[in-house]
C-alpha cells in the first residue's frame, strides 16, 4: 500500500511539474548544457552542478533543483559522446563506455552506439527514479550497514575489478596501474593527522592532487598524442538515419539493462561511490554474463548499453543517501547537497517532515530530465557524429586546449596544468606498454577513501582485522576481492576448467 | 600498443623501475611517524600516516617482481640485451611527431600560459600544431618545428634573464607584444614556405582561421559566461574586458 500511495503522489507531483512551461524549458535547456559539460573533456558533472549552483542561487528552490538535476543527468549521459567518438571520456563515468564505444565508432557504427547509449541512459535514469520513489527507506537502511571496513574493502574492490577488467596484456598490469594511482592519491597531507606525505616541501601539493587534472592528463593527453603521432583517422560514420535504435534491439538487451540499472542504483546508494564505479562494475557483470566475453573491448553493444544504463541509474541511487541521510552518494551529489543547503533545504531524516513533497519532486524532475535527455540526445546525436568529419589534425589541438582549460577551471590553479602534463606523458608511455589507465584514475579517486577508512576501522578495532571476517558485508567484499585476484591465476583457472569439464561430461552422461 | 617482443622488453625495464620505485616508497614511508608523537598525537602503527604508503610500496614491489619474472621467462631480458648491442638508429617519423607534440604542449603549459595573454597563447599553440600536422609535409614539418623551437627558446632566454619583468615596468604588455611578434613571424615564415602550393595555402588558411576562432569563442565563454578568470589576462583579454564592460 505504501508503494502505491507513493506512486500516486509521485504522478500528482509530476503533473504539477509539467504544467509549468517554464519548468519544461528549464529542463531542456539544462540538459543541453549538461550534455555539453559532459561531452567536453575536463568539464565534469560535478563542475557543471558547481558552476550552476552559483548561477541558480537567486532562483526559487524548485526551479534551481530542476536546473541542477537536469544538468547532472545531461552531464553523466554527455560523457559518452566523446568516449564513443574520440576515445576520450568526457567524464570518469563514461570511461568504461569508451572501451567498446570507440571500437564501434571505428567500425562506422557511431550513430548506432550513440542511439543505444541515449536510450539506455534514459532507461537507467528512469529506473533510478523508480527506486527513489519506492525503495528509498529500504536502501537507506542497507547503506547504513556500511562501516569503515566495508568502505575500505569497497574502494579496494573497485580498484581490483577495474584493473582486472581493463588489462589487455597481463592482468597484473591493471593492478600495477591501480598501485600507481594509489600512490598519487596519498600525495599531500593525510586526512587524520595532517602529516605531509610525498610533498617534497611544495605547499601546492599539501592539499593532494586534484582529480580533474589527473583524469584529463591520464585520458586526454595520451589520446591527443596517439592520434596526432600515428595519424589515426576515425572512420566516418555511415547510416546516420539509424540513430533511433530498433525496439527489438532494446528488448534483446532488456536483461542487461535491468541488471545494469540495479547495479547502478545499488552502487549509487552507497555513499561516496559514484557513476564511474557503477559503470565499471556493470561492465564486469555484463562481461561475466556474456556468452562471448572475448568480444568485449572490440565493439560490443552489450558493454556500451550496460555501462551507460548503470551510470545513469546511479543518479537515482545517489539521491537516496543524499535525501534520506544527508550523505552524498556521488561527487556531483555532494555539490547538490551544497546547493540544497544554500536554498535552506536540510537533507536528512527530517526532510520528509520539513518538506514532505521534496523527495517526490526530485523523482519527478528525474523522470522529466530522462525524457528531455532522450529527446535532446536523439536530436543532437546526428549533429555530434558530424564531429568525425573534422580532420583529427584540427580537432585534436582544439581538444588539447579544452583539456588545459578544463584542468585549470575547477581549482583556478596553474599548478594543475603543471601536474596534468607529466601525468599525461607518463600515461601515454603506460598505454603504449599495455597498462590500462582507468584503474590508475579510479585509484586516485578511491585512494583517500581507502586510506582513511582502513585507519579509522583499525582504530575502532584497536588494530584487529577480525571484523573483516565477522561482518557479513565486509566478508562478502573480502571474498569478492580474493576471488577476483585468484581467478586470474593459472591453478585457479585450471581447477575451474576441470570442474566445468566434469559437470559437462556428467550432463552428457545423464 | 607495442608488439609482443617490444612489450616484454619494455616490461623488463619497467619492472626494475617499479621495484626501485616501491623500495623508494617504503624508504620514504619509514621516515613518517610510526610510534612517536606527531602534533601532540601519540601514534600507534595502525593509525600512522605511513600505514597506507607502506601497503602501496609493498604492493608495487610485489607486482613489479611478478612482472620482472614474467618478462625474464618470456625473453624480455634477452631482447633488452640485444637492443643494447645494436647501433643507435635515427629517430623514426613517429618518434619525431611525438617529440614535436610534447614540445608544443610543454611550451604551451610551462612557458606561454603563466606569462603570455591566454588568447595569444592558445592561438600560437593552435596555429603551430594544426599547421604542422594538417599540412602533413615532411620537409615543411622539420622547418616549422625548428622555427617554433627557436622562437620559443628566444622567449625562454628572455624570461629566464628577467627581461619580461624589466620591460614590464615600462609597459605591462611587453611580453604579449613579444608573443604577438612571434605569432606574426611564424605565420609569415610558414606562409612563405607554402607560397607555391595551392592546396597547402588553403589548408594553412584553415589552420589560421581555427587558431583565431577557437580563442575568440572560448575566452568570452569561460571569462563572462562561466565566470572563470583566465590564467593570464594580457593585451587581448584586457581589450575584450574593456569592450565587454563598455557595453554594460
Amino acid at each position: 500500500m505504501f508503494i502505491l500511495d507513493q506512486i500516486t503522489a509521485f504522478f500528482q507531483q509530476f503533473l504539477v511539474l509539467v504544467s509549468n512551461p517554464l519548468n519544461i524549458l528549464a529542463v531542456f535547456g539544462a540538459v543541453i548544457l549538461g550534455i555539453i559539460f559532459g561531452a567536453t573533456p575536463g568539464l565534469t558533472a560535478t563542475l557543471g552542478v558547481a558552476l550552476l549552483t552559483t548561477l541558480t542561487y537567486g532562483m526559487a528552490t524548485n526551479t534551481a533543483m530542476v536546473i541542477l538535476l537536469a544538468v547532472y543527468v545531461g552531464a553523466v549521459y554527455g560523457g559518452s559522446y566523446t568516449s564513443i567518438l574520440v576515445n576520450i571520456p568526457g567524464t570518469a563515468a563514461a570511461a568504461a563506455t569508451a572501451l567498446d564505444g570507440y571500437p564501434l565508432a571505428c567500425q562506422g557504427k557511431a550513430g548506432k552506439a550513440l542511439g543505444l547509449t541515449t536510450t539506455a541512459s534514459a532507461i537507467g535514469t528512469f529506473i533510478g527514479m523508480l527506486f527513489v520513489v519506492t525503495l528509498l527507506p529500504v536502501i537507506s537502511a542497507l547503506a547504513l550497514q556500511f562501516t569503515s571496513f566495508e568502505f575500505f574493502l569497497l574502494a579496494l574492490y573497485g580498484i581490483v575489478i577495474s584493473g582486472t577488467l581493463t588489462s589487455r596484456d597481463l592482468v597484473y598490469k591493471g593492478w600495477i596501474a591501480g598501485a600507481l594511482g594509489l600512490f598519487l592519491s596519498v600525495i599531500g597531507r593525510d586526512r587524520l593527522q595532517f602529516y605531509p606525505r610525498f610533498t617534497f616541501g611544495y605547499s601546492e601539493l599539501d592539499g593532494g592532487l586534484d582529480i580533474v587534472p589527473v583524469l584529463i592528463g591520464a585520458f586526454g593527453i595520451p589520446q591527443i598524442i596517439q592520434v596526432l603521432k600515428d595519424k589515426v583517422c576515425i572512420k566516418k560514420t555511415e547510416k546516420l538515419q539509424k540513430i533511433l535504435p530498433e525496439f527489438r534491439e532494446i528488448v534483446r538487451h532488456f536483461s542487461d539493462i535491468v541488471r545494469s540499472a540495479l547495479i547502478g542504483v545499488g552502487i549509487g546508494a552507497v555513499p561516496g561511490i559514484g557513476e564511474d564505479i557503477a559503470g565499471w562494475v556493470s561492465y564486469g557483470a555484463a562481461k561475466n554474463a556474456s556468452k562471448h566475453p572475448e568480444k568485449f573491448g572490440t565493439g560490443e553493444v552489450k558493454a556500451v548499453i550496460s555501462t551507460e544504463t548503470a551510470n545513469n541509474a546511479c543518479i537515482g541511487g545517489a539521491m537516496i543517501p543524499l535525501l534520506s541521510l544527508g550523505i552524498p552518494g556521488s561527487p556531483p551529489a555532494a555539490m547538490l547537497l551544497g546547493a540544497l543547503l544554500l536554498h535552506g533545504v536540510q537533507p536528512g531524516p527530517m526532510l520528509m517532515s520539513d518538506h514532505p513533497k521534496f523527495v517526490l519532486e526530485v523523482a519527478a524532475i528525474l523522470l522529466l530530465s530522462s525524457f528531455a535527455m532522450w529527446v535532446v540526445g536523439m536530436l543532437l546525436a546526428k549533429q555530434v557524429v558530424k564531429v568525425l568529419r573534422i580532420p583529427p589534425a584540427i580537432f585534436m589541438p582544439f581538444i588539447a586546449v579544452l583539456c588545459v582549460l578544463g584542468s585549470y577551471a575547477l581549482g583556478l590553479r596553474i599548478f594543475n596544468l603543471y601536474l596534468m602534463v607529466p601525468v599525461g606523458i607518463i600515461a601515454y608511455f603506460l598505454v603504449e606498454m599495455g597498462y590500462p589507465i582507468a584503474p590508475l584514475v579510479i585509484a586516485v579517486i578511491l585512494g583517500p577513501m581507502a586510506d582513511e577508512n582502513l585507519r579509522r576501522a583499525l582504530m575502532v578495532s584497536k588494530g584487529s582485522l577480525l571484523p573483516v571476517f565477522t561482518r557479513p558485508v565486509a566478508l562478502a567484499l573480502f571474498l569478492a576481492i580474493v576471488l577476483t585476484v585468484l581467478s586470474q591465476t593459472r591453478p585457479f583457472k585450471k581447477v575451474v576448467t576441470e570442474i566445468r569439464k566434469k559437470l559437462f561430461s556428467r550432463k552428457q552422461v545423464a | 600498443m607495442m608488439d609482443k617482443q617490444k612489450l616484454r622488453r619494455a616490461d623488463f625495464v619497467t619492472s626494475i623501475i617499479l621495484v626501485l620505485f616501491g623500495i623508494w616508497i617504503l624508504h620514504e614511508s619509514f621516515q613518517m611517524p610510526m610510534r612517536d608523537s606527531f602534533g601532540g598525537v601519540q601514534n600507534v602503527w595502525y593509525v600512522s600516516p605511513a600505514l597506507f604508503p607502506l601497503i602501496i610500496g609493498s604492493l608495487t614491489i610485489l607486482l613489479g617482481a611478478a612482472l620482472l619474472i614474467h618478462s625474464i621467462i618470456s625473453g624480455g631480458a634477452k631482447y633488452f640485451l640485444q637492443i643494447l648491442r645494436k647501433k643507435p638508429q635515427e629517430p623514426s617519423e613517429a618518434t619525431m611527431r611525438f617529440i614535436v607534440i610534447c614540445m608544443a604542449i610543454l611550451f604551451f603549459v610551462y612557458l606561454h600560459i603563466p606569462r603570455i595573454d591566454f588568447f595569444l597563447s592558445v592561438s600560437l599553440f593552435l596555429i603551430f600544431l594544426i599547421s604542422i600536422f594538417y599540412l602533413d609535409d615532411k620537409a615543411l614539418f622539420q622547418k616549422l618545428a625548428l622555427f617554433y623551437f627557436l622562437g620559443n627558446m628566444i622567449l625562454l632566454v628572455l624570461f629566464a634573464a628577467g627581461a619580461d619583468r624589466i620591460l614590464g615596468r615600462v609597459w605591462r604588455f611587453c611580453t604579449d607584444c613579444a608573443a604577438l611578434i612571434f605569432w606574426l613571424t611564424y605565420i609569415i615564415y610558414a606562409g612563405k614556405r607554402i607560397s607555391g602550393d595551392v592546396r597547402g595555402k588553403r589548408m594553412f588558411r584553415t589552420a589560421l582561421l581555427v587558431s583565431l576562432i577557437v580563442p575568440v569563442i572560448l575566452c568570452p565563454v569561460f571569462r563572462y559566461l562561466l565566470l572563470v578568470p583566465l590564467p593570464t589576462e594580457g593585451i587581448v583579454v584586457e581589450l575584450m574586458n574593456w569592450i565587454r564592460y563598455s557595453l554594460g
